[in-house]
């Protein structure tokens, strides 16, 4: 990829890697100061203690490149910058939940504290982009969370996974990541990554 | 393990498993407890295609990330291992040559073994015949093979046979000394290797130097303190060398003397003060014993940067004292990895609030006692000064000292260079590039002299001395039975100038064995032997020469000062197999362990306990928590993540009792004692055991405590302690609690 | 994460979205959220690449389990600010569970214990160091003279530094018990 293409952000959480830490839940919440009960990113794991069939991954916000919650937004709240980060506008955001019918993986948080609560009244993922208010200002900090992208620094969550299982960058840097693990193994591919069709399926 | 080679560590580091082609994990569950350690295990998985297997009584989530697993009933790892040697012996997959030069006493373990055929191990271990045999194909082939192991070997009556029998394993198929292979334990707490090093332990002193007169002499001298003078602070010189009570088993010098408590032998005196420092002791066994002795105290000091819950379980009234200590990132000083690695943990801000660092709480008291001038005299004695800082220089202090596990380059300004350098190590091999170069990441002792690289494998007579080469150590005398301990012709470390086994280095022998003529100057300098030997000029003079400065001997796997010279399998005090307790019976009760009479037999056939109490206890640690837990679950993050204390029990076994996920229900030990906890539907565990996670506190017996808090100071979360319930039961040789192999009996609360 | 991407991210969206509009993708127009929030003035290169000027990483290491993991403390006025990522660490690689990722808390925790306080009558009671000194001293004193120093127990810490644990033993040492013990035990 050369420096003049814009990326496309995407994470991707590789489940032979991860071991349900809870490191990057914990460290997205300690970053952003999140109020308890909001999680943005949250691991889970599926047939525990089943042998063979037990597996954990994290999820938060995909960061879709065809956002539904954007699409749905009554108050369009929604913006997708350039690089495919999904971001919204606190300031116009009603936390109606609307986002929440549409989003396929349980992204949007509601702060119980309010809609005037530190971090308004739907919260999720920002891949540690901030929000729309000035940049690194106190103000952002505070109603969005760290601005790291900005500081030119990896997302939180995925700088701090202990097993490196969590990965974000551009989607064709992922995939290369991916993919040297996947031929280092030498033993094939996996058929498909555990995304929409086992998301939600426990 | 010290017992079989020389030192109780681990032998090789994290990132050097990603060297391994087998893993094998016993009682240990790094997925959960050292998360980012187990990285490097998923990444030799990719890389090496390294097989990982498995063995402890529950499924977890390191299981779950292995190709093979096998559920073993709690306490039978000895059947397991002599099992999979029958085979190993049976196919000739042992390293022969290995076993003739470097180990001593394998033909009683040939002996042993043989009786373990795959189906009395299946029908003690609980682990069918056919994976036995697996497991062991696929170990003994793939090499190099890495040993892991932690509290779940340990915390058994026989601990101290567990952790001699992995390392004969291992010995056996020749994976010591090499990348990829050894035992490698993985400690609990950041410093555990560091403060363990330092002995803050009853039956020995900083180094490992135990408590012999001589030992003393040694301190003394080195402290700059008149040995006669540190005498009179004790009792008598008899009470000097005696073993002191342990964290496991201290409730007992408070209780003695009440009707049904061991006996002790403490100078005449039953414990009358507690003074703890960043000790949470409502995380160790026999809580409901803990509160009684807690409660009759005449006076406790608890030191802790949060308030530590042996202050909320006590209902004492009077004279217990809370003081803030800072933090670790409020101070500064070394802290040694489980590789043995140091590092230097920076300080980050001041000291929060009123809280102190510990050592200044311990000079101050020290100055009010009246022994500070004596007690810091160590620090100044290096460079002959008449201020200290610390903790500068007691790092210096302790690398001028502290031989025998070869402390000698561990100066500050050393480690304090690779911590502030520690982007140029390389992952897997430590190595150093660029300035760093020749050095190992936090030199992993023994770093015997100033300039030493450091020894990132133990026992690897593939590098030289000077590189971390050495063999295993001469401990234990130069033969036994008339046969030779030292090692065999032709193995000893690369580039030496003696090729063959040879004892450890004395004043006496250094001539002859090395090769060389000292001169008057070094022969009036140096001292008697290695281990106290100040002026270094046997270290240095052995590097020369390419000698390990302890000797080149071998491992042993008999242990003839040990009440079972090999290890034998001995079932749980609590044995859910009463037929098999009277097969394998455990040790005769033992008189003055640590200072008190410890029940051994007595206690295994004092009844059938497993009748009214037909269900297996096993307790262990959770991702978010540590320790007693008290720091973690002041954190609301990681409280969050488990806000109430709760038992993993298998649907099956929980719908024979009634009990639904979510119900609160009984568990009820052979103590008497009992806790009420939140029933989680897992299938992590079989329908004839429990899991019980031991971090919590502040409720008793059903009780809960929270009221006692001093306000503002109660923890996000708080619950049962698991140790209320834990059973009677104590290694034989170190008094470490059997908390993973006990009995319990539940009901719907 | 690559060089390459972060070289497109401090090139095309770092540097460029502290003028928001510009890196909103025409989502929607520009509202008087943002005209009256003043993002239209130029961010100083200082305030783009760090929130917390004048700040310095201090390297430590975690506090919890003995693998060591590497930690950055970023620390402004004598404050830990941030928790960053000690990416380069030769054994945690950046790397941490959820204990780690919130060592700040450590420091920074509300249910910190504050200040010495005993108990009297069953009652917690705010005290001077001095005074806490003063009278653990005399107690312990007094019970080395009448029952002899092995009449107390030390219990020291694996969350020690090894110099603060030497110096713990050594304590025991000069007030002359070999009751002294610490974790590894259990």
């Amino acid at each position: 990829m050369s420096n003049n293409e814009m990326a496309r952000m995407k994470f991707y959480c590789d489940d032979q890697r991860c071991i349900e830490c809870n490191g990057c839940s914990v460290a997205c919440a300690e970053a952003h100061e999140l109020p308890t009960g909001v999680s943005r990113r949250k691991v889970i794991t599926l047939n525990e203690g089943v042998e063979g069939k037990e597996f954990s991954t994290s999820v938060a916000c995909m960061h879709c490149t065809d956002a539904p919650c954007e699409q749905v937004c009554p108050v369009d709240c929604f913006y997708i910058r350039e690089d495919g980060i999904v971001l919204h506008d606190k300031d116009v955001c009603i936390g109606c939940g609307y986002c929440l019918y549409a989003c396929p993986f349980g992204a949007p948080q509601f702060p119980r504290d309010g809609a005037f609560g530190t971090k308004g009244a739907m919260d999720k993922c920002t891949m540690c982009a901030g929000g729309p208010l000035e940049t690194n200002s106190a103000h952002e900090r505070e109603l969005y969370g760290q601005n790291r992208i900005a500081e030119g620094k990896v997302p939180m969550c995925a700088a701090m996974c202990s097993t490196k299982a969590l990965i974000v960058g551009s989607a064709d840097e992922v995939a290369k990541i991916y993919r040297t693990r996947i031929a280092a193994k030498g033993k094939g591919v996996q058929s498909a990554p555990y995304g929409w069709s086992k998301a939600y399926s426990n | 393990m010290a017992n079989t080679w020389g030192y109780g560590a681990m032998t090789n580091s994290l990132g050097d498993i990603q060297n391994a082609k087998a893993i094998i994990i016993f009682g240990a569950n790094p997925a959960v407890n050292h998360p980012v350690g187990f990285g490097h295990f998923l990444k030799a998985k990719e890389r090496n295609n390294a097989q990982i297997i498995v063995v402890d009584p529950r499924y977890t989530k390191t299981a779950a990330k292995a190709d093979i697993f096998a559920q073993i009933r709690p306490g039978t790892d000895i059947p397991f291992m002599y099992g999979m040697l029958n085979i190993i012996f049976k196919n000739g997959w042992e390293d022969k040559k290995f076993i003739k030069d470097r180990v001593y006493g394998i033909e009683d373990i040939r002996k042993e073994a043989a009786k373990w055929t795959p189906e009395k191990v299946a029908d003690v271990t609980g682990v069918s015949a056919e994976k036995l045999m697996q497991i062991t194909r696929v170990y003994a082939k793939s090499t190099p093979g890495t040993l892991i192991w932690a509290m779940g070997l340990t915390q058994h009556t026989i601990g101290s046979s567990n952790t001699r029998m992995a390392p004969i394993l291992q010995l056996c198929l020749g994976n010591m000394g090499v990348e990829g292979g050894g035992t490698n334990i993985l400690r609990g707490h950041d410093n555990v290797q560091g403060a363990t090093d330092m002995c803050c332990l009853s039956h020995t002193l900083p180094g490992y130097y135990g408590l012999s007169a001589g030992s003393w002499k040694y301190f003394a001298k080195s402290w700059g303190v008149d040995y006669e003078w540190l005498a009179g602070r004790f009792k008598d010189k008899k009470m000097m060398s005696a073993k002191g009570f342990t964290l496991a088993k201290w409730y007992s010098g408070v209780l003695a003397g009440k009707p049904g408590e061991d006996k002790i032998h403490n100078a005449g005196t039953n414990l009358k003060a507690l003074f703890v420092m960043g000790n949470g002791i409502t995380s160790i066994a026999q809580q409901a014993k803990v509160k009684e002795a807690l409660d009759n105290l005449e006076l406790i000091v608890l030191a802790d940067p949060f308030v530590n819950e042996a202050a909320i379980l006590t209902d004492k009234k009077d004279d217990v004292f809370l003081l803030p200590a800072a933090t670790q990132f409020e101070t500064s000083g070394s802290v040694t990895a489980t590789n043995r690695s140091a590092q230097w943990r920076y300080q980050v801000v001041e000291p929060m609030y009123e809280s102190k660092p510990d050592h200044e709480i311990m000079f101050e008291f020290a100055k009010r006692l009246g022994f500070y001038d004596e007690y810091t005299k160590g620090m100044l004695i290096r460079e002959n000064k008449k201020t200290f800082k610390f903790p500068e220089d007691a790092t210096d202090e302790i690398a001028r000292i502290i031989k025998t596990i070869g402390l000698t380059g561990w100066t500050s300004k050393r480690l304090k260079k690779h911590t502030d350098n520690w982007h140029m190590f390389d992952e897997v091999s430590l190595r150093g590039t660029g300035p760093m170069k020749g050095e190992y990441y936090g030199l992993p002792w023994p770093c015997w002299t100033e300039s030493h690289s450091g020894s990132p494998v133990l026992y690897n007579i593939n590098r030289s001395v000077k590189e971390g080469g050495m063999g295993f150590r001469n401990r234990f005398g130069l033969e036994h039975d008339g046969q030779n301990l030292l090692a065999g012709k032709g193995s000893a470390p690369k580039g030496s100038s003696n090729k063959d086994g040879y004892a450890e280095i004395t004043a006496k022998n250094i001539e002859s064995v090395l090769g060389i003529k000292l001169s008057a100057a070094e022969k009036k300098k140096i001292g008697k032997n290695w281990k106290v030997d100040t002026s270094n000029i046997i270290a240095e003079k052995c590097m020369e020469a390419g000698i390990a400065p302890y000797g080149n001997a071998k491992a042993r796997a008999k242990v003839w000062t040990f009440p079972d010279q090999i290890p034998m399998h001995r079932e749980p005090l609590h044995s859910p197999r009463q037929d098999l307790a009277k097969k394998y019976p455990s040790y005769k009760d033992k008189a003055n362990h640590y200072r008190v009479d410890t029940k051994y037999i007595s206690k295994q056939t004092e009844k059938d306990w497993s009748k009214e109490f037909p269900i297996n206890l096993v307790t262990g640690r959770l991702v978010n928590l540590n320790g007693a837990g008290m720091e973690n679950r002041a954190s609301k993050y990681l409280a969050e993540l488990t806000p109430e204390m709760f038992c993993d029990i298998h649907p099956g076994l929980a719908a024979n009792h009634g009990i639904r996920n979510g119900d609160m229900m009984w568990v009820h030990s052979p103590e008497g004692t009992k806790i009420k906890v939140k029933a989680k539907f897992s299938y992590s565990v079989s329908e004839d055991r429990v899991f019980l996670p031991m971090h919590f506190a502040g409720h008793f017996q059903g009780e809960d405590l929270s009221h006692k808090y001093p306000e503002g100071t109660k923890p996000y979360a708080v619950g049962e302690s698991a140790n209320t319930v834990t059973n009677y039961g104590y290694d034989i040789v170190t008094q470490i609690p059997e908390t993973k192999g006990g009995l319990c009996r539940i009901e719907k609360a | 994460m690559t060089s390459t991407t972060q070289n497109a991210l401090s090139t095309k969206v770092g540097r460029r979205s502290f003028l928001k509009m510009a890196a909103v993708a025409g989502a929607f127009g520009a509202t008087s959220a943002f005209a009256s929030s003043g993002v239209t003035r130029a961010a100083t290169e200082d305030e783009v690449k760090n929130p917390f000027p004048g700040s310095k990483n201090v390297r430590t290491i975690c506090t919890a389990c003995s693998v060591g993991c590497g930690i950055t403390a970023e620390v402004q006025n004598g404050v830990w600010v941030r928790q960053e990522v000690a990416q380069d660490h030769p054994v945690s690689l950046g790397g941490h569970c959820c204990k780690g990722a919130d060592m700040i808390d450590m420091v920074r925790s509300e249910v910190r214990l504050k200040y010495p306080m005993v108990k009297e009558g069953g009652q917690w009671k705010r005290i001077s160091w001095d005074t806490a000194y003063e009278r653990i001293s005399k107690k312990l004193d007094s019970l080395r003279k009448k029952d002899g120093p092995d009449s107390t127990i030390f219990l020291g810490s694996a969350k020690m530094s090894t110099e603060q644990a030497y110096y713990f033993r050594k304590f025991a040492a000069f007030y002359g018990t070999n009751n002294i013990d610490h974790q590894a035990r259990i």
